[in-house]
C-alpha cells in the first residue's frame, strides 16, 4: 500500500494516516516496514505516530465515537454528554470496549459549533444533543445495557 | 423560465439529514418534470451560515427559504411551492427580531446587516461545479491579472487594499507578498491554511466546502505575482468534506485550464496540492505548518528570519488563511479604493465570524470591520437563549480573552481586540451568559493547550501545566489568594518566554477574565462559591419557593433523581445526591431554579 | 558591525548568534540546552535577553538569534532576571532532585519551598539535546514522543533499539544527567540496551562498546583502528610527539 507514494520523505504523514485508516491503528509491524520503505528512523516515525492526534498505535473499536469539546460545546454542556456515554459503555475517553466495538474519544472542536453540543460516530454527526438523546443513539447502535 | 432549489448541504445541515431531503427533491422533481413547463434544478450547496434553522431549501428566483426541512416536508414543498406556487407557511424562517415569519432568509435581521465578500457564493452557488463559480465571475480576476496586470501591479494593488491575514495576527498581506517577492531565490512556494484548529470557530471549513474556487484563484493570483509554480493547501484531516470539496475543485479546475501548465494559455505554470493535517492545533502556527508539509513532527521554529526569506524547504514562502484568499479575487475585480472603503482606519474589509455559544442565531456571519459588538451579538444574534443575562464574547479562541459587557460598544478590528487583550484571531466569537462560569473557561482553554501546546520550549509546556494546576485548584475550591499573583507572574513568563505564537498568546484567556472578572475569582477564592454553578464542588442549587409551580420538569430531567416533589407543594433537591449537572436549573422555565446565594462553608 | 552588550561594544557578524558573540566577549548567559557542537535549540528559554532594535523593545532567546542591525542588549534586566526566575521555579517544579537546576535555582534566589511538586525521580527537562546528537551521529535511536505536557524522550516502544549502539552520547551532553548510564563487569547499559564493552589493547580497560567501533569503522571508513581508551590514545600520542622532539 506504499507504492501510490513516491519514496520522499515528505508523504511521511500521508502513509501514516493510509495506516490509519486501513488498519484503525498502527500495527508494530507496518511501522518497521514504513521505516524501511521510505529509510527513515523508526524512532522518527513513532514520534509523529505518538504527536498527530489522528494516528494511533493502538487498535480501536468498530465505532468511534467522538465527542466535541470544543468552546461552543463545552459550554453547552458537553460534559453530561460524556458522562452519559461513560456510564452506558462503562468506558473513559481514551478507551476502547472489551468487545471491541466502541471507542471513545473527547475532540477538540469538530467545526460544527451551530449545532453543539455535538458528537460523531464514524462519519456520522450528531448535532444539539442531550443526555437522552445520547442513551437512544448509543441504543441504536446496539450499545447500551446490551453486555 | 428555469427554477433553482438549493439544498444546504454545509455540515451543519448535513448533520440534520440535509442530504435526505436532497435525494427526496430530486426524486420527486424528476416524477414531475414530466409535465412541467418550467425546468427545476436541484443544487447542494455550501453553508448558508443559518446552522441554527437548518437544513435550508432555498426556492430561486422565487425568493423563498425554508427552514428545518425534513424528506417528509418535501411531497409538500414540490406540491405546493413548485407546481402551484404557493408558499408553505409552517416551514418560514421566524425572525425572533421582527416577531414573524418571513418569506425570504434575506428578510432576517441575521442576513440584513452582513456584507459578503470572502463567503460572497457560499450558498448560491453548488461546489462540485466550477461552471457554478465561473457563472458568478469566477477566474475572471485571474484573467485580469494574467493578460492586463504586471506582478508588481498585483502587488501593489494587494497593499493598496489593506488587506490584513485573516488567520489570527493580522500582517499585512500585500507587504507578506512584496517581502516574498524582493528576495532573489527560488523556487518559492504558496500555501494555503486551512488547519483551522480554534475551538469555536468553522469559516475556514466552510470556504473550504462552500466555494473551493475561490481559494485556487487567489492562491494562483499570488503565484503569478511572486513567481512560484508550486503550492499547498493544508486541511485538517477532519474536514472531510472539506477535502472531498477542494480535491474536485483542483481537478476541474486543470481540466479547464486554469491550474498546471501554461494557465490560460499565458505561459504561466502553477500547480497545488493537497495536504491532509494530522491532528494537532499547534500545525495551524504557520512554521509548524511548514513542518508537517515536509513530514515532520510539527513543532514550530523561531520566527527571526521570515518564511516569506526561508519557509518550505528554507525557500521563500507566502502563507496566508483560507479566508484571506477568497478575499483576492474579489479585490482584484472590484479594485482597492473599493475594498479599502470598507472597514475602519487599519482594518480593511469584512471579516467572517462563527457566532456560537448561548446566541440565539448561531452560525456564519460576515460583517465589515468596525461593527460593533453588541450589534453583533444582540442584533445579528439575536441576543442570548432563554433571555438569560450576557456576560461576555470570547473571541480568537485559546489566544483570545473574554471581552465583558462594559466593552461591548467597541468596534471589532484588530487593533482594537488586541488592545483590550483579546485578538481577531481567525473569527471565533463564542457567547457567554450567566450560566458560564469565566475561571472554568481560563481552566478550559488550558486545558486544551497543555494537550495541543508542542511542547518543545520550557515557558509554554511547563508554564501552561502549572497554571492549569493553578487553576483547577481555585476550580475545586482549593486555591487561595497568592495563587492569583503567581498565576498573572506566570502568565507574563509564558507571554514573554515562549518561543512561538501559541505560547505567547496562551495567558489572553487567563490574563483577560483575571482582569475583567476578578469577582468571579474571589467568589471560588474566598466563598467557595461558584455564581454561575458550573465548577461540581462549588454549586448547590436551591428551589425557590415562591417561584415553584410544582410542574415536575426539574425532577424529570434530573439523572440523579435528586429532586423530589409534589402537586401543589414546591420541590426540592437533595443535595447529598445531587451530581451537580445544572439540567434543573436549565430547564425550569419559571426561573425557580437557581445557584445557593452566599459563602459556602 | 558593532552591538552592545549590557554597555560592552562588541564585533559581529550578520547572522551569528547573539549567545556566541556574548560568550566571545565573557559576558555570561546561563544555558541548559545549547552545546557548541550543535545548532542552537531554543528550548530551555534560559538565554532570553531583551533586545533595543531602532526604537523597539523585545525578548528573545540568544542562542538562536542571528543579529541583523546594531542592537543594544541587555541580559540582566530586571525583566529578564524575572522570567528566568520563573522558569528556573518552573524546571526546580520538574525535576526537583537535580543537582544542576537546584544550583542555577539558587544562583537565581528562588526559593526552594515553591507552590508546585514534581517527581523526586525525574531529571530530565526535554531540552531535547540528545534527540539531536543521536539525529546528527546518524543513530536515531532515541527521539521525543508524545506532545504537550506529556512529552517525553524514549526509543521506539520504549524498547531496546536496534540502532543505538551505545556510545553514550546522549548522557555525555545531556545538562541534568536524566539519562542513566551503566557499566558493570564490562556491560554497559544504556535505554534498556545491554552493549558488550571491548577493553583497550594498551590498559585492558573496558572503554568502548562494539557497535560503536564498527560504527566509528564504517563511517570513518578506516580499516585497521588500535583500539585504544581515550587516556590511553592521548598518552600514545603523548609518547609519540616525544620521540619526534627528542629526534630533533
Amino acid at each position: 500500500m506504499f507504492e501510490k507514494y513516491p519514496k520522499e520523505h515528505r508523504y511521511t504523514l500521508a502513509m501514516l494516516q493510509d495506516l490509519q485508516k486501513e488498519y484503525g491503528y498502527i500495527p508494530k509491524e507496518k511501522l518497521l516496514e514504513l521505516s524501511q520503505y521510505l529509510d527513515i528512523p523508526l524512532s522518527k516515525l513513532y514520534s509523529m505516530a505518538t504527536f498527530y492526534k489522528a494516528l494511533s498505535l493502538k487498535p480501536k473499536g468498530r465505532y468511534i465515537i467522538k465527542v466535541c469539546d470544543g468552546t461552543a460545546c463545552h459550554i453547552r454542556s458537553s460534559k453530561s454528554l460524556l458522562d452519559e456515554i461513560e456510564n452506558s459503555l462503562g468506558i473513559k475517553p481514551g478507551e476502547t470496549t472489551k468487545d471491541g466495538k466502541f471507542s471513545l474519544e473527547v475532540v477538540n472542536c469538530l467545526g460544527s459549533c451551530a449545532i453543539a453540543p455535538v458528537m460523531v460516530i464514524n462519519d456520522r454527526y450528531y448535532g444539539k444533543l442531550t443526555s437522552s438523546k445520547v442513551r437512544e443513539i448509543l441504543r441504536e447502535y446496539g450499545g447500551a445495557g446490551d453486555e | 423560465m428555469n427554477r433553482t432549489v438549493y439544498v444546504c448541504c454545509g455540515t451543519g445541515c448535513l448533520a440534520n439529514n440535509s442530504l435526505d431531503v436532497y435525494r427526496e427533491l430530486k426524486r420527486l422533481i424528476e416524477e414531475h418534470e414530466v409535465d412541467a413547463d418550467v425546468k427545476t434544478i436541484v443544487k447542494a450547496t455550501g453553508c448558508n451560515g443559518l446552522c441554527e434553522k437548518g437544513p435550508l431549501v432555498k426556492i430561486e428566483p422565487d425568493n423563498i427559504c425554508y427552514s428545518k426541512v425534513k424528506a417528509s416536508d418535501v411531497k409538500e414543498i414540490v406540491e405546493k411551492t413548485l407546481i402551484n406556487g404557493q408558499i408553505v407557511n409552517r416551514l418560514l424562517i421566524f425572525d425572533t427580531a421582527q416577531g414573524k415569519k418571513v418569506i425570504s432568509h434575506k428578510d432576517t435581521d441575521f442576513y440584513k446587516s452582513q456584507q459578503k465578500i470572502a463567503l460572497r457564493n457560499i450558498g448560491e452557488i453548488d461546489p462540485a461545479n466550477i461552471d457554478d463559480y465561473i457563472e458568478r465571475g469566477g477566474y475572471e480576476a485571474l484573467s485580469k491579472v494574467l493578460f492586463q496586470m504586471t506582478p508588481e501591479g498585483v502587488i501593489s494593488e494587494i497593499e493598496k487594499s489593506g488587506l490584513r491575514g485573516r488567520g489570527g495576527g493580522g500582517f499585512p498581506t500585500g507587504r507578506k507578498w512584496r517581502q516574498c517577492c524582493n528576495v532573489n531565490y527560488f523556487p518559492k512556494y504558496v500555501i494555503c491554511n486551512g488547519d483551522e484548529g480554534d475551538p469555536g470557530a468553522f469559516m475556514d471549513r466552510s470556504i473550504l466546502e462552500g466555494d473551493p474556487n475561490t481559494v485556487i484563484e487567489g492562491m494562483i493570483i499570488c503565484a503569478y505575482s511572486i513567481k512560484s509554480h508550486r503550492g499547498f493547501i493544508y486541511i485538517r484531516d477532519e474536514y472531510s468534506l472539506a477535502l472531498k470539496n477542494m480535491d474536485c475543485a483542483l481537478r476541474q479546475a486543470r481540466e479547464r485550464g486554469y491550474l498546471g501548465k501554461n494557465i490560460m494559455n499565458s505561459g504561466f505554470d502553477f500547480d497545488i496540492e493537497i495536504v491532509r493535517g494530522g491532528g494537532a492545533f499547534v500545525c495551524g502556527e504557520s512554521t509548524a505548518l511548514m513542518q508537517s508539509i515536509e513530514g515532520n513532527v510539527g513543532e514550530p521554529r523561531a520566527k527571526y528570519i521570515h518564511s516569506v526569506e526561508k519557509g518550505l524547504w528554507g525557500q521563500p514562502t507566502v502563507l496566508n488563511n483560507v479566508e484571506t484568499w477568497a478575499n483576492v479575487p474579489e479585490i482584484i475585480m472590484k479594485g482597492s479604493d473599493w475594498f479599502s472603503s470598507i472597514g475602519t482606519e487599519n482594518s480593511k474589509g469584512t471579516k467572517v465570524f462563527s457566532l456560537v455559544g448561548k446566541v440565539k442565531n448561531t452560525g456564519l456571519v460576515e460583517i465589515p470591520m468596525g461593527t460593533t459588538l453588541r450589534e453583533l451579538v444582540f442584533k445579528i444574534g439575536g441576543g442570548i437563549i432563554g433571555d438569560k443575562k450576557f456576560k461576555a464574547v470570547q473571541s480568537g479562541g485559546p489566544s483570545g480573552g473574554c471581552i465583558p459587557e462594559s466593552l461591548m460598544d467597541l468596534p471589532v478590528d484588530f487593533d482594537t481586540l488586541k488592545n483590550i487583550g483579546s485578538m481577531m484571531g481567525s473569527g471565533g466569537m463564542i457567547v457567554m451568559d450567566e450560566r458560564t462560569c469565566m475561571v472554568d473557561v481560563a481552566r478550559y482553554y488550558l486545558n486544551f493547550l497543555s494537550e495541543e501546546s508542542c511542547g518543545k520550549c520550557v515557558a509554554c509546556r511547563e508554564g501552561i501545566k502549572r497554571m492549569l494546576e493553578i487553576l483547577t485548584d481555585i476550580c475545586n475550591g482549593k486555591g487561595s489568594e497568592e495563587d492569583l499573583d503567581l498565576l498573572e507572574s506566570l502568565c507574563h513568563t509564558v507571554e514573554e518566554a515562549s518561543l512561538c505564537g501559541l505560547g505567547k498568546t496562551a495567558p489572553n484567556p487567563v490574563l483577560t477574565t483575571l482582569k475583567y472578572f476578578k469577582d468571579e475569582y474571589y467568589a471560588h477564592i474566598r466563598d467557595k462559591r461558584c455564581p454561575a454553578g458550573v465548577c461540581p464542588e462549588l454549586t448547590e442549587y436551591e428551589i425557590d419557593e415562591k417561584l415553584c409551580i410544582s410542574c415536575g420538569l426539574c425532577a424529570k430531567n434530573c439523572p440523579a433523581s435528586a429532586i423530589w416533589g409534589e402537586k401543589g407543594k414546591p420541590y426540592y433537591i437533595n443535595t447529598e445526591s445531587c451530581v451537580k449537572c445544572g439540567n434543573c436549573l436549565d430547564s425550569c422555565k419559571f426561573n425557580a431554579v437557581g445557584v445557593k446565594k452566599g459563602a459556602r462553608l | 558591525m558593532k552591538i552592545t552588550i549590557d554597555g560592552i561594544f562588541c564585533e559581529a557578524e550578520k547572522g551569528e548568534m547573539l549567545l556566541q558573540i556574548a560568550r566571545r566577549n565573557n559576558i555570561y548567559i546561563p544555558t541548559l540546552c545549547h552545546s557548541d557542537a550543535l545548532p542552537g535549540l531554543g528550548t530551555c528559554r534560559l538565554c532570553v535577553v531583551e533586545i533595543l532594535d531602532r526604537g523597539r523593545k523585545g525578548v528573545v532567546a540568544s542562542c538562536i538569534y542571528p543579529v541583523k542591525n546594531e542592537i543594544e542588549v541587555f541580559t540582566h534586566s530586571d525583566k529578564i532576571k524575572s522570567i528566568r526566575r520563573n522558569l528556573l521555579m518552573l524546571l526546580y517544579a520538574r525535576t526537583p532532585q537535580d543537582e544542576t537546576i537546584d544550583s542555577l535555582r539558587k544562583e537565581y534566589h528562588v526559593p526552594d519551598n515553591i507552590r508546585f511538586s514534581g517527581d523526586k525521580d525525574e531529571h530530565c527537562i526535554l531540552c531535547g539535546l540528545c534527540v539531536r546528537a543521536c539525529q546528527e551521529l546518524g543513530t536515531s535511536a532515541i527521539s521525543t514522543v508524545n506532545r504537550g505536557i506529556t512529552k517525553k524522550v524514549s526509543t521506539p516502544y520504549d524498547e531496546p533499539s536496534t540502532q543505538c549502539i551505545g556510545c553514550g552520547s546522549c548522557a555525555y551532553l545531556c545538562p541534568t544527567n536524566a539519562i542513566k548510564i551503566e557499566e558493570i563487569n564490562g556491560v554497559r547499559t544504556i535505554w534498556n540496551k545491554e552493549f558488550r564493552l571491548v577493553r583497550c589493547t594498551r590498559c585492558g580497560k573496558p572503554f568502548a562498546t562494539k557497535e560503536q567501533l564498527e560504527y566509528n569503522r564504517k563511517k570513518l571508513g578506516e580499516d585497521h583502528v588500535e583500539l585504544l581508551c581515550e587516556s590511553c590514545k592521548k598518552a600514545v600520542t603523548g609518547e609519540k610527539l616525544r620521540d619526534i622532539y627528542e629526534r630533533v
